[in-house]
């Protein structure tokens, strides 16, 4: 990680440190958004952080987007930040106004005026819509609502219209922005498989059962050993694919975390015992969102389809070859 | 938390080790071009005399070590990108591989400097090959309860006891074993020594062992009265158990953990065309993305070796999630062989006969080289849970 990313990772730390309480990672699922932490991201230029200097961000690398959708992640923050984001940054690079507020952010391939299942896209103050011909930022009172929530208990929601407006040409184009999102969320993921980890170890470390403590016994120790060996290659290749997002890297990405959240899920329950199903108790914050946020931006499914399809035309010779070169060569 | 104990370290590839990767490349294309390497039928890293002499002539052998020992003086990363696209290639890099990767560090960073000017430069120039003398008949993953004796006598030590699973030890020159030279009582770990043992000498027999693949690689080293001179000892007398755990980290942290059975994905892709099912392409993308990020991690430890740090955690993560991969590799390879009926009728010959050959050797990966339950007990140790 560089130092970059290093300090804006220790700022939105410090931001969620000061700023975010479990009764707003509660209150999340009662529709409402911790208003206090969105002041101190947007004070603290977070949410331009891809906007370029130029255009009034802070123009840092994704990279540091990455390490700050980690921290995020961790500590399990409400509300479309990400996507916020990233939004910013493809209507900067449209040559168009920041606006004001949180941003809910679609991905509409074909039609666009039937959107399911938004991320907080009734509450959100906007809805961006990516689309093949650009993006498209309605009146968010144009959306007709239909609440719903997702495994987390946050909002997804149904969204019509009668009609978008015109597509506003984005240079960065639809690939690169589904990719973009795609990564940040495999961040936030990577952030609550983390959180889990640790969590995990000191709890371990504690609970005493048969006269000792539950990490002095070789089968918690090899269940956690493998999360870690998850821990680590998801960051691995999440933070190569920051300096990197191509499309493989991205979707080796994503596949690979999914497998880490698969094992965070079941390992960090199985040693939590019966308190990590409470919901009291602040494990089941991060297991549901590592279920809500498995499939945003492209299903697990369909970035490892897209792995796999890049590579299948080759000749045995020529495999290594690409897929040597697509995992190292430079971001175009 | 004890977590954040786990380093990365992701390297940029400088200039240098991309022109060296366009360099193996080339000799991987002659060596192709030339009939030296035909299409594999069979996964492990294949032994050959002629191949390492041709890759010790490019000057590949020792690549990192100081040129007065007949080194290449390039970096741990310029090893690592050489070393993965010869894997990949599926180049018989057997003979050399193991003085290469641990015999040669091990005298370069513990031996004297005779036995350095003895041993290395012919290792780098492929004409003497070494096997590991750890594992005995009755000490496998608890290596420190290991039986075999040196007795000192005068000009050198007099080694009996019996080594076992030592793969070509019946084709390599020497082996660096590992033996029990003095006892302190209640410290297992010390009193171990590292001695080289001359594989001709009087005294050692080589018995082979048949693998359940049907193949020898494996041999029993039975070693009786086995006269060594004083200068075979490498390092200091009792110090073998530090030595050997320097000498691990390098064995577990490299590419062959995760791309040994490379060419049965390749063979696969090969036969594999766009109108795959979507089942199989979400498998295969699945085992692409470990493999793409098992490379950054063993990226990560070449780097933090290059720079003097001691990655032990980190390389025991690379051996646990690699071999776990190519057992997984084979796994998916059968799987979707069967859902595609890829290899019915007697078509994809070469693929069915990797996966046949692949299937046999893959319990081997988790045990080799330390178990992985062994590894694992070194990743708690390693995030604070021990």
């Amino acid at each position: 990680m560089s130092e970059n990313s290093t300090f804006f990772r220790d700022t939105v730390e410090r931001i969620l440190a000061d700023t975010l309480t479990q009764n707003d990672i509660e209150a999340a699922e009662q529709r409402r958004l911790p208003t206090a932490l969105y002041a101190a991201l947007v004070e603290n230029g977070i949410t331009a952080l891809l906007v370029p200097e130029d255009a009034g961000g802070v123009g840092a690398e994704l990279g540091d987007a990455v390490a700050i959708a980690r921290a995020l992640g961790a500590a399990a923050a409400p509300g479309p930040v990400v996507e916020t984001l990233v939004a910013q940054w493809l209507l900067a690079d449209a040559g168009e106004a920041p606006v004001e507020g949180l941003i809910a952010l679609v991905f509409a391939p074909h039609d666009g005026h039937r959107l399911f299942d938004v991320a907080w896209g009734g509450i959100a103050d906007h809805v961006l819509v990516v689309g093949p011909a650009g993006l498209h930022l309605p009146s968010a009172a144009d959306w007709t609502v239909v609440p719903g929530h997702d495994a987390a208990g946050e909002p997804r929601d149904d969204l019509s219209i009668a009609a978008l407006p015109p597509a506003i040409a984005s240079p960065v184009g639809y690939d690169r922005a589904l990719r973009t999102a795609a990564l940040l969320r495999a961040a936030q993921t990577l952030g609550a498989v983390e959180w889990t980890l640790a969590c995990s170890i000191d709890y371990a470390g504690e609970r005493k059962q048969f006269g000792r403590e539950i990490s002095k016994f070789q089968v918690i120790q090899q269940m956690l050993a493998e999360l870690a060996d998850h821990v680590l290659a998801s960051a691995g290749i999440i933070e190569a694919a920051g300096a990197n997002p191509s499309l493989a890297l991205v979707a080796a990405a994503r596949s690979r975390v999914a497998d880490a959240a698969d094992s965070a899920i079941t390992v960090g329950h199985q040693v939590h015992g019966a308190l990590g199903f409470s919901r009291e108790y602040a494990l089941n914050h991060r297991t549901r969102r590592l279920m809500a946020w498995r499939d945003d931006f492209g299903s697990v499914a369909y970035w490892r389809r897209a792995l796999a399809a890049a590579f299948v035309d080759c000749s045995r010779e020529e495999f290594w070859p690409a897929l040597s070169d697509a995992g190292l060569s430079p971001a175009a | 938390m004890s977590a954040t104990a786990l380093h990365l370290d992701l390297p940029e590839l400088t200039p240098e080790a991309e022109a060296l990767r366009r360099e193996v490349r080339a000799f991987v294309a002659e060596e192709r071009a030339s009939g030296h390497l035909p299409p594999p039928t069979r996964i492990g890293l294949g032994y050959s005399v002629e191949t390492t002499k041709r890759i010790a002539a490019r000057g590949w052998i020792g690549l990192t070590w100081p040129k007065e020992y007949g080194g290449g003086e390039r970096s741990a990363l310029e090893r690592y990108v050489m070393n993965e696209e010869l894997l990949a290639a599926a180049l018989p890099v057997g003979a050399h591989w193991v003085a290469d990767r641990q015999s040669g560090p091990v005298l370069l960073k513990f031996g004297s400097e005779d036995q350095k000017r003895f041993y290395l430069p012919r290792i780098a120039a492929g004409e003497c090959y070494f096997c590991i003398g750890m594992s005995e008949p009755e000490s496998g993953s608890d290596l420190a309860s290991l039986k075999a004796r040196a007795k000192k006598v005068d000009g050198g030590w007099i080694i009996n006891g019996r080594k076992i699973w030592t793969t070509n030890a019946h084709r390599v020159h020497y082996m660096i074993a590992l033996v029990r030279t003095s006892t302190v009582e209640g410290q297992r770990h010390a009193g171990l020594s590292q001695l080289i043992v001359d594989l001709t000498a009087p005294g050692v027999t080589i018995t082979p062992i048949i693998s359940m693949a049907g193949e020898h690689d494996f041999n029993e080293v039975l070693l009786e009265d086995v006269f060594v001179a004083d200068d075979c000892l490498i390092g200091q007398e009792g110090n073998g158990w530090n030595q050997v755990s320097a000498e691990l980290a390098y064995e577990r942290s490299g590419p062959e953990r995760w791309l040994s059975s490379f060419r049965l994905i390749s063979e696969l892709i090969d036969v594999l065309g766009p109108d795959a099912r979507s089942s199989s392409l979400e498998e295969l993308g699945r085992l692409l993305s470990h493999l793409l990020a098992l490379r950054q991690l063993s990226m990560s430890v070449a780097s933090m070796i290059q720079q003097g740090r001691s990655p032990n955690v980190e390389a025991a993560i690379v051996k646990d999630l690699g071999t776990k991969f190519e057992q997984e590799a084979v796994r998916v390879v059968r799987n979707i062989v069967g859902a595609e009926d890829l290899t019915a009728d007697g078509r994809a010959a070469r693929l069915k006969g990797l996966l046949a050959h692949a299937q046999l050797y893959a319990p081997a990966f988790t045990i080799r080289g330390g178990t992985n339950e062994i590894l694992r007990g070194i990743i708690a140790r390693g995030i604070g849970l021990r």
